[in-house]
């Protein structure tokens, strides 16, 4: 499945519960989210990254290997190709959602 | 205005409780991070620190007292015992009436509250024990040493996260500069290597999963470590009466607050509060010769701090030799500045700087000379001790060779 495919194919819960929990956070619309937005333009600093992710943690059960100090990119979060994946945007947050969501899926199914 | 100096070191610390070891231990760069032994660490994900491993109670306190006193008072008291003994220190009933008491401590009697809240939340106890707001509070500390001690004249604690232990010297020192007292017996301590604290730390995603590699390109986050230090401050002249060993010489402390992130180092407040000690000692930044770094290995942190440092020393910054303790000592919280403020009078005393452990590779944005990995001999007149706290609260002390 190419990626284009794969965005295609996200749930549509999936993106809105990561756009409400972000927009919840820093206190803003959710239509203000689309997936280009960047969080740093959303004036996100990294105290706050750190709640949207933990909230994004207990949303869906998952673990997101995010450094309080490195919080523009997730170290060697794709365990497949082993790079480190952006987590600039709306949309990079919830592609990294879905990466690990479906990770847990796939280990809970063997 | 007195002059102030260090007449006896004691410490509790990961590499060893006595002041040689503790200095052996820091020249070369024997790190006393390892697994963590003394909790369970099944629901942690980073399972590292800097533990004082080798810590019997018994050996220090009757029953009847150590029942009294939670870790991190043993802790104080133990130094500060040390202290005084390597001081050679007897105190007139005069002179302790005015002794002043100074401790920095972070977070009180952790291991109680742990020990309390899980037996009444986890195990459902109906009680806990009727002690545990005296081994608690954060002030037992302090309490502990001028009771054990008899030291009667200003006691109290001081908390400002990683900087306490420096504050308190630093406010001891001017106890002592101002003629206020005496002498002063001035530190920090700090025991909260529980599971609590763990979680709570892992939570702020600030924790390093392997070890603490101050100032290198590869640092992957700061270890939480335990310890005390204590220290004996005493007028130059009431030292030299006595023919007592002088480590070194109080000359400057300054002290600043960011008004800005709760978490984050701001080089410049940190570089203000550098500035502000160098004037209060009266010393230009060519004058100093090392500085013993905040460094805690985080990205951020030591990233910052080679601002502050470039902005506080200018182009002297090119010629000074910095070293952080961390790699070897952890982040011992409230503690940390107090056995940093050691390292360094011994580094003065010792005319030897104590390297940076744990160091792999220069990074572009640290790009001092942070003497990796090898202790360096050097004629060492000037030096300075850093803490910048979460909460934006920085402490800085100049010392001089005795």
């Amino acid at each position: 499945m190419s990626d284009q495919q794969a965005a295609t194919a996200k749930p549509a819960a999936l993106i809105d519960d990561v756009r409400s929990i972000i927009a919840k956070s820093l206190n803003i619309s959710v239509d203000q989210l689309t997936p280009e937005t960047h969080l740093d333009e959303l004036g996100a600093e990294s105290l706050d990254v750190i709640e949207i992710v933990f909230a994004l943690e207990e949303k869906f059960d998952i673990t997101i290997p995010l450094k309080a100090d490195e919080a523009t990119r997730l170290a060697t979060a794709d365990k497949n190709s082993g790079q480190d994946l952006p987590f600039s945007t709306v949309g990079d947050v919830a592609e990294i959602v879905e990466k690990l969501v479906a990770a847990k899926t796939s280990k809970a199914a063997q | 205005m007195n002059r102030v100096v260090v007449t006896g070191i004691g410490v509790v610390s990961p590499i060893g409780s006595t002041r040689e070891e503790f200095w052996s231990g820091l020249v070369e760069a024997r790190s006393g991070i390892g697994p963590i032994k003394n909790i369970p660490t099944e629901r942690l994900a980073a399972r590292i620190a800097a533990q004082v491993l080798d810590f019997n109670p018994a050996q220090h306190f009757d029953p009847k007292r150590e029942n009294l006193l939670d870790r991190f008072s043993q802790f104080a008291v133990v130094a500060a015992r040390a202290a005084v003994q390597d001081a050679q220190l007897t105190l007139t009933e005069e002179m302790a009436l005015l002794a002043a008491t100074i401790v920095g401590n972070g977070a009180g009697g952790q291991n109680t509250v742990d020990d309390s809240y899980y037996k009444f939340y986890g195990q459902n106890a109906p009680r806990v024990h009727p002690l545990t707001i005296p081994r608690w509070m954060i002030n037992a500390a302090a309490s502990q040493v001028s009771m054990d001690l008899g030291l009667k004249g200003p006691t109290y604690v001081i908390s400002s996260a990683c900087a306490s232990g420096t504050h308190a010297i630093g406010q001891a020192f001017q106890l002592v500069r101002t003629g206020q007292s005496p002498v002063a017996l001035a530190g920090g301590t700090e025991a909260c290597l529980t599971v609590g604290t763990f979680k709570c730390w892992e939570a702020l995603r600030v924790l390093s999963p392997d070890t603490c590699r101050p100032f290198s390109k590869t640092r992957s986050g700061l270890v939480l470590g335990e310890g005390a230090a204590m220290v004996v401050l005493e007028t130059r002249e009431h030292a030299m009466a006595r023919g007592a060993p002088i480590y070194a010489e109080i000359s400057g402390f300054g002290m600043t607050a960011d008004a800005g992130d709760i978490i984050a180092v701001d080089p410049d407040g940190a570089a203000r509060a550098m500035r502000a000690a160098l004037i209060d000692a009266k010393v230009n930044p060519d004058d100093i010769d090392y500085v013993n770094a905040h460094g805690t290995g985080t990205a951020l942190n030591d990233k910052a701090e080679t601002l502050a440092l470039r902005k506080a020393f200018g182009a002297s910054a090119e010629r000074l030799a910095v070293s952080s303790s961390k790699g070897v000592l952890g982040h011992s919280l409230g503690a940390a500045g107090a056995l940093e403020f050691a390292a360094t009078a011994l580094a003065l005393r010792h005319q030897t700087i104590p390297p940076t452990a744990n160091f792999e590779e220069a990074d572009p944005d640290c790009d001092l000379d942070y003497v990796p990995n090898a202790a360096r001999n050097a004629p060492l007149q000037n030096a300075m001790s850093s803490s910048f706290a979460f909460g934006g609260l920085n402490a800085v002390l100049v010392l001089g060779r005795a």
